[in-house]
């Protein structure tokens, strides 16, 4: 029984706050290889599919390595009594998080009102909101799991769900983050360098437009630095875009079948 | 918002074209600046007639579990609907909400406290036990724009009339109780803010982009972009608000013309900050 009961606690895992409180060397260094293996410059694999949920307008699911998440839009639907007259249509934009999205259970729910606001500040711009006056378009976003990058991610499947539903816009979003670790930038990282950056700025855009929609940068950043983060992230985003326009393709052409 | 007629919305538009702006300024030009500081951490600003305060206050706290050498700062802005009236229930929470996340991006830094303007870890006192809990608190009292620079503008001035005061730690504590603190009430250290950045908006009306938008100039904007840029020139935080998208060529130049902006408004804050603290002291 003794031996039963001193086995026991080495089945548990540690818990995520205990492990890891000081940055490993490695991510200081100007080598090292990343956590999934990938290059410094290298995106995830992206898998985007539209059609996830039926009830909705529109709606799209993404999934960025670890980083899984469904968005839906509904309407346009009337607005709100309580809402004034508006000549434009309003878009209302509300991101969630699982409970169970983060290492730690209801992590990451604190902040759900910034993040709705700056995937409202990405969308809007694309949107021509003058086509649905009086009425108002909901994006409800739901990160099943965050693995990194989450915006973006969302923003980006967001603009998918859009598409997807038949709303207007003048392009598709594409939003790509970098992190800036040591020396290295490093292009859509996973949690795990999210959590050791010592900055990061993430650009969303109309890839065929070439227009820059939002933009952010956090930690210290020198001009130089800004301009190769920038270039990185622009083509990252054209490629994203051309990933984007081909899966709404592909579901127009299975639905016709 | 502003109403504005169709002819006051070109004089506007036409006198940025021509860098001649309504009230006589060229758009580089910043509205008269007047810091004042108050008690012990506090600060207002004006800028033309937009007009800010902000006050810091500390308190004994425990550290973050994840971050157990660090202290807090929390950023909290009030838009009363004493200073217009559509900032009464969810407007005001909502644009408080933008401002005060605005601020924590251009003030705070990366994740590992890179850029940061505030330092963490000079907050620490022991170690996982005991940190400074910085509670930074800005009221917009009247709104004739570009809040966001004046907000940056009262808080920096706020901060370095802030006093810490001076804490012993008594030694003898085992490792795992909370220690036995002794803060002082006659010692104080100054906070260091040579490293707090200034924030620079930039609003594009038509193709020019201005700084330091008034109201009226503001209903015509079509984007900004918010800079803070820190002593050494680097850049420490970006945002960008309005819905238009902006070239990627025009978003690099925003960034060096406030880059370049930042230069004298930091110089010109600095003496305002000084004259306002020798003046205090003179009373």
């Amino acid at each position: 029984m003794a031996a039963k009961g001193g086995a026991a606690p080495a089945t548990y895992s540690p818990s995520p706050t205990t492990f890891k409180k000081k940055r490993p060397p490695i991510f200081t260094d100007v080598d090292w290889v990343r956590p999934d293996g990938r290059d410094f410059h290298q995106c995830r694999p992206a898998f985007l599919r539209t059609g996830a949920v039926n009830a909705a307008s529109g709606s799209a699911y993404a999934e960025f390595g670890n980083t899984k998440v469904i968005v839906s839009i509904f309407g346009p639907r009337e607005s709100k009594k309580a809402m004034m007259y508006s000549d434009t249509g309003r878009l209302n934009c509300n991101v969630t998080y699982t409970t169970f999205a983060t290492p730690v259970r209801g992590q990451a729910s604190s902040d759900n009102k910034e993040i709705s606001s700056q995937l409202h500040k990405s969308l809007e711009g694309a949107i021509m909101l003058d086509t649905f006056p009086k009425t108002t378009v909901d994006v409800f976003a739901l990160v099943l799991e965050s693995g990194g990058c989450d915006l973006p991610v969302v923003i980006s499947c967001a603009s998918l769900a859009l598409a997807d539903a038949g709303i207007m816009m003048f392009d598709l979003v594409a939003a790509v983050s970098v992190s800036c670790l040591g020396k290295n930038l490093v292009i859509d990282p996973v949690s795990e360098e999210e959590n050791y950056q010592d900055g990061s700025l993430m650009i969303t855009c109309l890839p065929s437009r070439n227009e820059v929609t939002q933009l952010t940068i956090t930690g210290e950043w020198s001009s130089p630095k800004i301009h190769e983060a920038m270039e990185l992230c622009l083509d990252a985003c054209s490629k994203l875009g051309k990933i984007m326009r081909s899966c709404l393709k592909e579901s127009a052409s299975t639905s016709q079948e | 918002m502003v109403g504005l007629s169709v002819g006051e919305k070109h004089f506007i538009q036409g006198g940025i074209a021509q860098d001649l702006r309504t009230d006589g300024r060229k758009r580089l030009t910043y509205r008269p600046i007047s810091v004042e500081t108050g008690a012990n951490g506090s600060a207002r600003v004006k800028m033309g007639k937009t007009e800010v305060i902000a006050s810091v206050k500390a308190e004994l706290g425990r550290p973050n579990s994840s971050a157990p050498d660090k202290g807090k700062v929390s950023i909290y802005i009030d838009c009363s609907p004493t200073a217009a009236p559509q900032y009464e229930g969810r407007g005001g929470e909502e644009l408080s909400m933008e401002l005060s996340a605005a601020l924590r991006q251009c003030l705070l830094g990366g994740k590992t406290g890179a850029g940061a303007g505030i330092n963490l870890s000079s907050l620490s006192i022991v170690d996982g036990k005991v940190c400074w809990d910085l509670y930074i608190d800005g009221l917009v009292i009247n709104i004739d724009g570009n809040i966001l620079d004046a907000l940056g503008a009262a808080i920096k001035a706020a901060l370095s009339n802030t006093g810490i005061p001076k804490v012993n730690v008594a030694s003898t504590a085992p490792s795992d109780e909370q220690p036995e603190v002794d803060v002082s009430d006659e010692e104080f250290l100054q906070f260091d803010t040579t490293a707090v950045p200034v924030i620079v908006t930039l609003t594009k009306v038509g193709r020019h982009y201005i700084v330091d938008a008034t109201s009226e100039e503001e209903s015509e904007m079509s984007s900004a972009v918010s800079v803070s840029v820190n002593r050494q020139g680097l850049i420490c935080g970006l945002t960008k608000r309005g819905g238009a998208g902006l070239d990627p060529s025009v978003v690099l130049d925003m960034i060096s013309v406030g880059k370049h902006v930042s230069e004298q408004l930091m110089n010109k804050l600095d003496s305002e900050i000084a004259a306002a603290e020798a003046t205090m002291e003179e009373e």
